[in-house]
């Protein structure tokens, strides 16, 4: 191997580093001669390509003289090397560089050091590739080790330049390169192409393309195969490898075509136009799959994208979320390059500056600055939506048979229509001809897409449009919702944020899941209405206290008929269901019996007996509060043909019948929907937001929470607790009784304390309050220990008298309002507690849909606090002492 | 209500025996483990496995996900790898080349495992959705190059922890989920078979995060759980688990056959590998890191894998060490996270290709490495 004879070279030179080849200086004294030192680059001294004003582009037309960075010749670059030796500082070097777009050529250092540069960036990349490439390109890591160990006891060893000769041979044959740079500089400058002006971000960091052409840049083979197609460049560098080296020097292609050194650095720009696209040598060595997804992945990748700061629209750089907007809309520029643009905002031409226009791109779009007068330097005197029109534009205006006499000032909207400023009428529509949609080509002007026409006035929709991967990962925001309660508020958001917010499949889903669940329900009361018989039974013994009749008592009972009794069939019907859910195996039964046990269902839950338990079902502590709801229409549920209402989804118990993750992605829309504007976005960068609301069921969860490193890139947590359940128990695995708020307070910690959310924000959403309510009268506050300090300034007479509405005497607030505030406070020094952050807190009732809209609403404002923070500081304290929305009424 | 109570405390009575002859089993076996594989090996003059620190080398580096890697698995005959990877997707790649074969974009980003069918044609990925996804990589991929999902197996109601097919059976694979089972499935038809654990009282306790399949005696597999333990269950029983292995302190993240289909190795959050005999049910060895000396938490066992002749056990560990034991002597003979071109963050998976060749490490660091001895084989 080539690699390894050459790197067990540069290793054994640094095994014989005790040998110098030069002896040190021992003569006399030499006073006069000042040694030639490298000096420090001083990049502030370099000079560089000056930014030209906005008029001025390639075919200049201002006499100005401009400081143009013209592409190196052979003859050139030569000068260039001898000029930066001579000088003996890379500064006139550098002077011949930074060429336009990437397209500045240099002699990169090939195998040795380097001489020639192309900007003042890559005078210190190549040296440090220089000293990398002298001990050869990592080859076999075991080589590679060894080169590594030897280079910093190498270090004083003086790596020799190569022979000027081979510097010049290797501009000489820069001819092909030169063809090849005339390739670009014609697509360059060509028609489709727009002005590219230098700027150091512009120019790629390093350049090696043309080093060593003749050979690969890695194993410099040169040979007869060493044809067009069989060679493959990196994007990003340039460097040029044969087939044999491709895939060593270039891996698995993360980014395309770049070779490892050059992952996740921006591609030239010369060569964005085969961004995506195939070559022969891939093909030959890859299949065909390979090369389409190594394609895929350079079209896609967030490092290949067109960088916003190097685009300018009315002379203000984009940020990356207008360089979004302006991709992502209807009609977006084609082949966007680097370079400076107008757009008017009003009409939708698009074009670059001091020029006419390119194209018609979807109008509205909030990017970049104000038109300017001059944008495209046009000298008719007359303006369109204040743009000062070029000649041919003025010709055209002249066919569409608009009346330009006395420098009229126009308004021109999307849709062709225009107006003189000033007034209301509009006059006509410059489309209307045909002949202006004929003789438009001819002058290199655009006409209007048919998409636009009817895109019109109204906004850009972002929400029903696809977004490409590399965008929607840089913009989706993550929301994790955990707690107890989550699933009614996941239900709610995609109520609230998707047109269709269930597939069939998730309400066929929902529909099994309330319907076996109805027979659990049924279960839970039959069970009770057993154990309520026994009573009555036993009450009844009790009372005839007479233990030598009871043998002639039992079935003069059974016979006798009382409250919880039910009839022979129905009993059989109801120990069958019992038997099933001991078993466990209720859900293979049912749903799928349902059309058969139906009219059984309606008797059973007609039945007086039935009916009086459930008139006592708060004595059934494993009856769920939404059982009632679905009790109350069972009979309809258990019908075969039974249609899901929203609320039935809402009330429904969990979302899949797995009850795993669950997750519904939304942005919030322009306009809301219901047309109260609730919604709208005061910034256009949020109408590019999408959120992610992630639910994850916490039975799932144990006390180490394994997979919750999965989770660590949301932005929030959004932790949600039943206020309600503070009296509320329930028993464990291991026959333990639990309060149910002291569990979700282990869970908080637990999930806040995990090492993955060290910096997260949590937003704590306190619901059910309206069962808060009902119950705080009857069931103190203090019945859970974490609450035993909650002693709230209420009236005495109050607190004797009904519970119904305890209303605070002095705050005017409600004992249930005064319970919540008590609770949020206890959670937030808990979470203080332990974390040192405040804890946001917001009231939520998961079933209005508007204090679900309001929380999430919350929820994206502390995302949005949280990113302006560095900014303003301490500010978010004055925001996070109250809870945005209170959703108690 | 008499009864109820009395229940109560009869069930408290009851945990409390259990317990204590629980405590009682763990002695006497302590008791029984009078030797274990290091003593015996050494005893017969057995030398430690030596490796340079060169004879291992990264030979390929698989970038392209853009999450941390959660899972990987070789296909029996190609060398093919799949990768699942928190950015939700999985790619297929060639070993050979490095190179992407197949990128499957997931409907839930959340997945935790992958898996090859026995004849490569297909793979299946299970997660928090609850739910195995089998994609046929055969299947015509859609206007955005995504490859549709040929089956959903539902009926988890935890998350899908691990899959495995069952080998040289195409239709049939084994999960383990977060709801303490585990389930063998007709991917043909898309029924659960059988149900291993849950209502049976002699299933896990707790999350079941892997499984390994016996390959010399396909009926038999091991689970290993959260509840700390292994157990061991017949495919055509699934009423009670044949033998359940104690000994580990911490869930257990890992099991893995050994190649004479005898033994299985553990790896778990205790920070530590067993090697446990599938017959006695006795623990064989413990393969334990020294304790680190900065006092810190011992990082944790993720993944394992063992060489084909078994001589070798790969561990990967939580702080982004790969160590290569030898099962022999218990002694650490590499550690792949110190040597050049390493991962730079924990270790999440591991496997060896089906004719040993290589070593695949998957990492949080987002890409995979493909290890392979470099003693006198010339890398390509």
């Amino acid at each position: 191997m080539a690699a390894s004879s050459s790197s067990s070279a540069a290793a054994g030179g640094g095994g014989v580093g005790e040998y110098s080849f030069a002896a040190e200086y021992d003569g006399p004294p030499l006073p006069s001669y000042s040694l030639p030192r490298a000096i420090p680059l001083d990049l502030s001294r370099i000079p560089l390509a000056s930014l030209s004003s906005p008029s001025a582009s390639p075919p200049p037309l201002t006499a100005s003289p401009l400081p143009v960075v013209r592409p190196l010749t052979p003859s050139s670059l030569c000068s260039a090397i001898h000029a930066h030796r001579a000088a003996g500082t890379s500064s006139s070097a550098a002077a011949g560089g930074g060429g336009g777009g990437g397209s500045g050529v240099a002699a990169g250092g090939g195998g040795g050091a380097s001489a020639a540069v192309d900007s003042p960036t890559s005078v210190i990349e190549n040296h440090h590739a220089a000293l990398h490439h002298s001990a050869e390109l990592p080859s076999t890591p075991s080589d590679d080790e060894n080169a590594d160990e030897a280079l910093p006891s190498k270090a004083p060893v003086v790596t020799f330049a190569e022979t000027s000769g081979s510097l010049l041979q290797s501009s000489e044959d820069g001819d092909e390169n030169d063809n090849e740079e005339d390739e670009f500089d014609e697509e360059e400058y060509g028609d489709e192409a727009l002005p590219v002006r230098s700027s150091g971000s512009l120019s790629p960091a390093r350049w090696r393309g043309e080093a060593k052409s003749r050979g690969c840049f890695r194993c410099g083979k040169v040979g007869s195969f060493w044809a067009r197609g069989d060679k493959e460049s990196c994007l990003a560098c340039g460097a040029r490898y044969c087939a044999g080296c491709l895939l060593r020097a270039m891996g698995s292609m993360p980014e395309g075509r770049k070779c490892l050194d050059c992952i996740g650095r921006p591609v030239a720009e010369s060569k964005r136009e085969s961004l995506g696209r195939g070559s022969r040598v891939l093909r030959r060595l890859l299949s065909a799959p390979e090369v389409e997804l190594v394609m895929r992945s350079e079209r896609e990748c967030v490092a290949n994208q067109l960088r916003p700061e190097d685009v300018y629209v009315n002379g203000a750089k984009l940020s990356p979320e207008e360089l979004v907007v302006l991709q992502g809309c209807q009609c977006p520029p084609s082949k966007l390059r680097p370079g400076f643009y107008w757009y008017d905002k009003v009409s939708g031409f698009w074009g670059k500056e001091g020029h006419k226009p390119h194209c018609i791109i979807s109008a509205n779009l909030n990017v970049g600055g104000a038109l300017d007068q001059k944008a495209s330097n046009g000298n008719t005197g007359i303006l369109i939506n204040g743009r000062e029109i070029t000649k041919s534009e003025l010709q055209m205006l002249k066919l569409a048979g608009v009346q330009c006499a006395g420098k009229p000032h126009f308004w021109v909207n999307a849709d062709g229509t225009y107006q003189e400023e000033g007034q209301k009428t509009v006059k006509g529509k410059i489309w209307d001809k045909p002949i202006v949609k004929l003789l438009s080509p001819v002058l290199s002007l655009p006409t209007p897409n048919k998409a636009n026409n009817h895109c019109g006035e109204e906004p850009v929709h972002m929400v029903n449009r696809l977004i490409p991967d590399y965008l929607e990962q840089r913009t989706i925001q993550k929301l994790l919702l955990v707690g107890s309660g989550t699933s009614t508020i996941l239900k709610q958001a995609k109520f609230l944020y998707k047109s269709k917010p269930f597939s069939v499949e998730e309400c066929e889903d929902l529909r099994l899941i309330i319907q076996s669940n109805i027979y659990n329900y049924l279960g839970i009361l039959l069970e009770g209405r057993e154990r309520f018989e026994e009573e009555a039974i036993s009450d009844r013994t009790t009372c005839q206290s007479d233990p030598s009749s009871s043998d002639q008592c039992e079935p003069e009972l059974s016979n006798e008929v009382h409250e919880y009794s039910i009839s022979p069939r129905l009993k059989a019907f109801s120990d069958w269901i019992l038997k099933a859910m001991a078993i466990g195996n209720l859900e293979d039964i049912f749903p799928a019996a349902s059309r058969e046990y139906a009219p059984l269902v309606e008797e059973l839950w007609k039945d007086s007996a039935i009916q009086a338990t459930y008139k006592r079902r708060s004595e059934l502590p494993f009856l769920p509060s939404a059982a009632s709801y679905f009790l109350d229409k069972a009979v309809d549920i258990s019908r075969t043909e039974y249609e899901l209402s929203d609320m039935d989804i809402l009330y429904a118990d969990g979302i899949t019948s797995s009850d795993g993750l669950a997750s519904t992605d939304f942005s919030f829309p322009q306009l809301a929907l219901d047309g109260r504007g609730f919604d709208e976005p005061d910034d256009p960068q949020d109408t590019l937001l999408r959120y992610q609301l992630i639910r994850i069921n916490n039975k799932g969860l144990h006390e180490n929470c394994k997979w919750l490193q999965m989770f660590d890139d949301v932005r929030l947590v959004i932790f949600c607790v039943a206020v309600s359940d503070y009296d509320e128990y329930y028993e464990d695995a291991n026959g333990n009784v639990v309060n149910k708020m002291m569990e979700s307070r282990q869970l908080f910690e637990s999930i806040a304390l995990h090492p993955i959310f060290e910096q997260m924000d949590f937003l704590l959403l306190l619901t059910k309050f309206d069962i808060l309510d009902q119950k705080i009268g009857k069931s103190p506050l203090t019945s859970c220990d974490w609450f035993s300090d909650f002693t709230p300034l209420v009236s005495r007479n109050l607190i004797n008298g009904t519970s119904k509405s305890s209303r605070g005497s002095s705050t005017g607030s409600t004992l249930a309002q005064m319970a919540g505030h008590y609770i949020a406070v206890k959670f937030k020094s808990l979470f203080q507690s332990f974390t040192e952050r405040k804890l946001y807190v917001s009231y939520v009732n998961a079933l209005d849909q508007e204090s679900v809209r309001s929380a999430i609403r919350y929820g994206r404002e502390i995302i949005k606090w949280e990113d302006e923070k560095p900014v303003f500081g301490s500010s978010e304290t004055m925001y996070s002492e109250e809870p945005s929305s209170y959703s108690l009424t | 209500m008499a009864s109820v109570v009395e229940l109560k405390e009869k069930h408290a009575v009851a945990t409390a025996s259990v317990n204590s002859l629980r405590e009682r089993l763990r002695q006497r076996r302590q008791m029984l483990l009078d030797t274990d594989v290091e003593r015996y090996s050494k005893a017969q003059g057995r030398t430690p496995v030596s490796f340079n620190s060169t004879d291992l080398v990264c030979c390929r580096t698989l970038q392209g996900h853009s999450g941390k890697v959660y899972s990987l698995d070789w296909t029996p005959e190609k060398n093919w790898i799949v990768s699942a990877s928190q950015d939700g997707r999985l790619i297929v790649w060639n070993a050979l080349t490095s190179q992407k074969t197949h990128a499957i974009k997931l409907h839930c980003p959340w997945v935790m495992t992958c898996a090859f069918a026995p004849n490569g044609q297909s793979v299946a990925c299970g997660g928090l959705d609850s739910a195995c996804s089998i994609f046929n990589l055969n299947s015509q991929a859609d206007r955005d190059g995504n490859i549709p999902v040929s089956r959903i197996l539902t009926g988890h109601k935890g998350y899908v922890s691990s899959c495995q097919y069952v080998p040289d059976q195409e239709t049939r694979l084994i999960t383990s989920s977060g709801d303490q089972t585990c389930v063998l499935w007709d991917v043909t038809t898309g029924q659960r078979i059988s149900i291993f654990g849950g209502e049976f009282p002699s299933g896990h306790t707790a999350d079941v995060l892997s499984v390994s399949i016996n390959s010399s005696n396909t009926n038999m597999f091991v689970s290993g759980s959260c509840d700390a333990t292994v157990r061991l269950w017949d495919i055509r029983i699934a009423s009670r688990a044949v033998r359940t292995y104690h000994g580990h302190e911490g869930d257990i993240n890992s099991v893995k056959f050994f190649p004479d289909g005898q033994r299985f190795g553990t790896g778990s959050d205790d920070g530590t590998c067993r090697l446990f005999d599938m017959r006695t049910g006795h623990q064989l060895q413990v393969y334990s890191r020294e304790p680190d000396r900065n006092d810190n938490e011992l990082p944790t066992v993720t993944s394992i894998a063992f060489s084909i002749s078994g001589r070798l056990l790969f561990a990967g560990y939580s702080n982004g060490d790969c160590y290569v034991w030898d099962t022999l002597l218990a002694e650490v003979v590499l550690n792949l996270g110190n040597l050049q071109n390493s991962h730079e963050g924990r270790i999440s998976c591991l496997g060896l290709s089906s004719d040993g060749s290589a070593l695949c490490t998957g990492s949080w660091d987002k890409n995979l490495k493909i290890w392979a001895f470099s003693g006198h084989r010339k890398i390509v």
